[in-house]
């Protein structure tokens, strides 16, 4: 059916009647989404480009300056570094731990034992919580006298560090905070296991392998489509890293948890720096645009797509 | 990029809530948003009742925007701003100020015959920019230290501490520690910085000349008495100290079960005393202060009322405002939420100084001591950068030196972006 329709639109370039209305139709009801995308997103996104060469209070007109806003971030703010570092720390820390836990998480989910899919529900339920009720819930998790983590630290003989309120602890305190959530990336890793052919593993068993062949040799290759997609996506959410310590600690112990994000945030809202803020979020852009295209770049040597070669 | 869609949808909210022009001939409907919440807003909105039933010809709609402060920002950003606003802080108002956000009050407080001297110095002061007057004040704080006064007997102190000597002194005699040298209770850990400072004599900007002076030599004193106290207590150890007390605002707080024997506070700890800790025997005193230091000093602060320019209807504004803010508003509000009131003749009056506590803490607000935000309109990135550079050097072991040497080198580049816009 579908390809009739494309074969005829390629007989006939110019569009009949009915084409053309079926189009007006088509357009008409996306409207209401084309709109508020050009509105809000097309719109904001040129602003932002421009309030970033401005100065821009945002209570009197913009004030075109230049470069200013990039060369002052990128020379003379030593937060703005800082801040920077704070991000780099959880994307070359927290985002690997989060990949592998979760992919180790769904490899336990993927085995066929009674209940199992109880267990997947249970797994699952933690990132149903709101990312503000689950700050909240920790804040209380971590504190250093009466959170859970530490009670339960001290019956085993350790005394728990300060959490929050240690600047070394606070970014590993938010890492292990991070690995309440890694349900949602596990059931998609538990979906990309399911559609693992068993055949492969008949093939590799007869082959002699044991489980760790199995598990180098099948199913990682056979996964690395969907370990791609959860790294580009944990890749872009850490650097979006605001939530979570907006509420609970609003980047202190001493800027141990002032993110990039949140640095960025607080120029924009608090100080009402909106062209200096525009700028930092431009630069986070193309950090992360560059990080993103790197992966992809180096996806040709790890990532396998069924029914394509590597050339 | 998600949040400038956030941006967007609170510009909608605003339209939607915002005030509109009013139509047709009576009573003119006032905006009027307000910051406090709970059984303080309560308090406050009963008040515009008894405002509305009292002014046939005004009707005022009281809106909470606790919780969602950047709706003020953006309201006036939008140009859609209610009439009246108190959900703006004192250490926003120049910064509104100098961009023409805010309506000068002058002219109406000449017209309403009310005069500076009704207010305490450091209020009125906090209330001016550039020889205007900007905002009204219905409420404000002292602070001083409360200390446990069976706590000072068992030290065998005397005498009230009035120094920082006498206070060092009194704090070490009060700091009690177990056989294993873990804290059963410390005298005192000083807070604030941008208080301290006065009170070492120092200043954060020179009005006459324009000036930044965050490194001023007495401000670096301050931090550095105040880092002392973290080497000599071993800070680590007070954190770890500190992670046991109960919130202050309960019956385990650390000052009514003696685990400090001072605490630095306000006059609000008199309702948590009467409420947690009734049979606590404790009195108060000002900040003591070095030679050469300022007496009875503290800073000022809080919520400030104002008109925004682009208000439709700035006689009836003026009218709410000079009610809300007048003596008897005042006096009702700041009773019924247990603040200090910031006009002197309220303060004075027997309502308040049958307390003795309320007696003191008027008298010190009104103090010529008592400083409100400078006049200047980057205060609050400035005070963010005072409370980094405090815990940098007392939590983080840092030079104070060497932090207020860059507090005053961010806040100089900050002070010229700010008025280079205009």
């Amino acid at each position: 059916m579908a390809k009739q329709i494309i074969d005829k639109n390629l007989q006939r370039p110019k569009k009949s009647k009915a084409a053309r209305r079926n189009l007006f139709n088509g357009l008409l009801f996306a409207s209401p989404w084309i709109l508020g995308f050009i509105v809000f997103t097309v719109y904001a996104i040129s602003a932002s480009l421009y309030y970033s060469f401005c100065r821009y209070d945002i209570l009197t007109p913009p004030h075109w300056i230049g470069m200013k806003n990039y060369t002052r971030l990128l020379t003379d703010d030593v937060i703005f570094m800082h801040s920077l570092w704070n991000t780099m720390y959880m994307v070359i820390f927290g985002l690997p731990i989060g990949l592998v836990l979760s992919l180790a998480l769904s490899l336990l989910l993927n085995i066929k034992v009674k209940g199992i899919s109880i267990y997947r529900a249970i797994f699952y339920i933690p990132t149903l919580v709101p990312a503000v009720a689950l700050a909240t819930l920790w804040m209380w998790l971590l504190n250093t006298d009466i959170g859970l983590v530490n009670v339960l630290l001290s019956k085993i003989g350790i005394a728990g560090p300060g959490w929050l309120n240690d600047p070394a602890w606070a970014k590993p305190a938010l890492i292990m905070m991070g690995l309440w959530g890694i349900g949602g990336s596990s059931i998609i890793y538990l979906a990309g296991l399911q559609n693992i052919p068993d055949h492969l593993y008949e093939a590799a068993e007869l082959d002699g392998a044991n489980s760790y062949h199995k598990l180098r040799h099948v199913t990682l290759p056979m996964l690395s489509p969907i370990i791609f997609f959860n790294l580009i996506m944990g890749l872009i959410g850490s650097f979006q890293y605001f939530t979570q310590v907006y509420i609970m600690t609003n980047g202190g112990p001493q800027d141990s948890t002032l993110f990039y994000a949140l640095y960025l945030f607080n120029r924009a809202f608090v100080d009402l720096k909106m062209g200096y803020a525009s700028a930092m979020a431009w630069i986070l852009f193309a950090i992360t645009l560059v990080c993103t295209l790197l992966v992809f770049k180096t996806s040709a040597k790890w990532v396998y797509y069924e029914g394509h070669t590597n050339e | 990029m998600r949040y400038s869609r956030y941006i967007l949808l609170f510009f909608i909210l605003v339209a939607l809530s915002g005030c509109s022009g009013h139509q047709g001939k009576m009573p003119v409907e006032i905006t009027y948003w307000t910051g406090w919440s709970g059984h303080e807003f309560e308090i406050q909105k009963g008040l515009v009742d008894r405002f509305n039933a009292g002014h046939k010809n005004i009707h005022v709609k009281i809106l909470s925007v606790f919780g969602s402060y950047q709706k003020v920002t953006i309201a006036f950003a939008g140009g859609d701003t209610p009439d009246v606003l108190s959900a703006v802080w004192a250490e926003q108002l120049a910064g509104y100020a100098m961009r023409g956000a805010l309506t000068p009050l002058d002219s109406y407080l000449a017209a309403s015959k009310r005069k500076p001297d009704e207010w305490s110095p450091g209020i009125w002061n906090m209330l001016q920019y550039k020889g205007h007057t900007y905002g009204m004040a219905a409420t404000t704080n002292a602070t001083f230290i409360a200390y446990n006064k069976q706590i000072f007997r068992e030290a065998g102190i005397t005498r009230l501490p009035q120094t920082i000597a006498e206070l060092d002194d009194a704090a070490a005699k009060c700091t009690k520690y177990d056989a294993n040298h873990r804290f059963i209770r410390y005298g005192f850990r000083p807070s604030g910085l941008a208080s301290w400072a006065y009170v070492f004599g120092g200043k954060w900007y020179d009005q006459k000349t324009g000036k930044i002076t965050a490194n001023d030599p007495h401000n670096v004193q301050a931090l550095q008495w105040m880092a002392s106290y973290a080497k000599k207590y071993d800070i680590r150890k007070m954190q770890g100290f500190e992670s046991t007390f109960g919130s202050a605002e309960s019956v385990s707080g650390p000052f009514f079960v003696g685990k400090i024997g001072m605490w630095q506070c306000g006059e609000w700890v008199e309702q948590f005393t009467k409420r947690y800790a009734k049979d606590l025997d404790w009195g108060y005193f000002p900040l003591p202060y070095p030679p050469g230091g300022r007496p009875k000093s503290m800073t000022l602060g809080g919520s400030v009322f104002v008109i925004p320019s682009d208000c439709k209807n700035k006689k009836e504004a003026w009218e709410f405002l000079n009610w809300i803010c007048g003596p008897e508003a005042v006096s009702d509000f700041c009773k019924g939420i247990g603040n200090v009131p910031p006009l002197r003749a309220v303060a004075g009056s027997p309502r308040f100084t049958k307390s003795p506590l309320f007696a003191f803490a008027g008298n010190l607000v009104s103090s010529e001591n008592a400083f409100g935000p400078p006049q200047m309109p980057v205060w609050r990135t400035y005070m963010d950068q005072i409370v980094r550079a405090e815990d940098f050097a007392v939590l983080g072991g840092r030079d104070p030196k060497k932090m207020l040497d860059d507090v005053q080198k961010i806040m100089e580049q900050e002070m010229t972006d700010a008025t280079e816009v205009l």
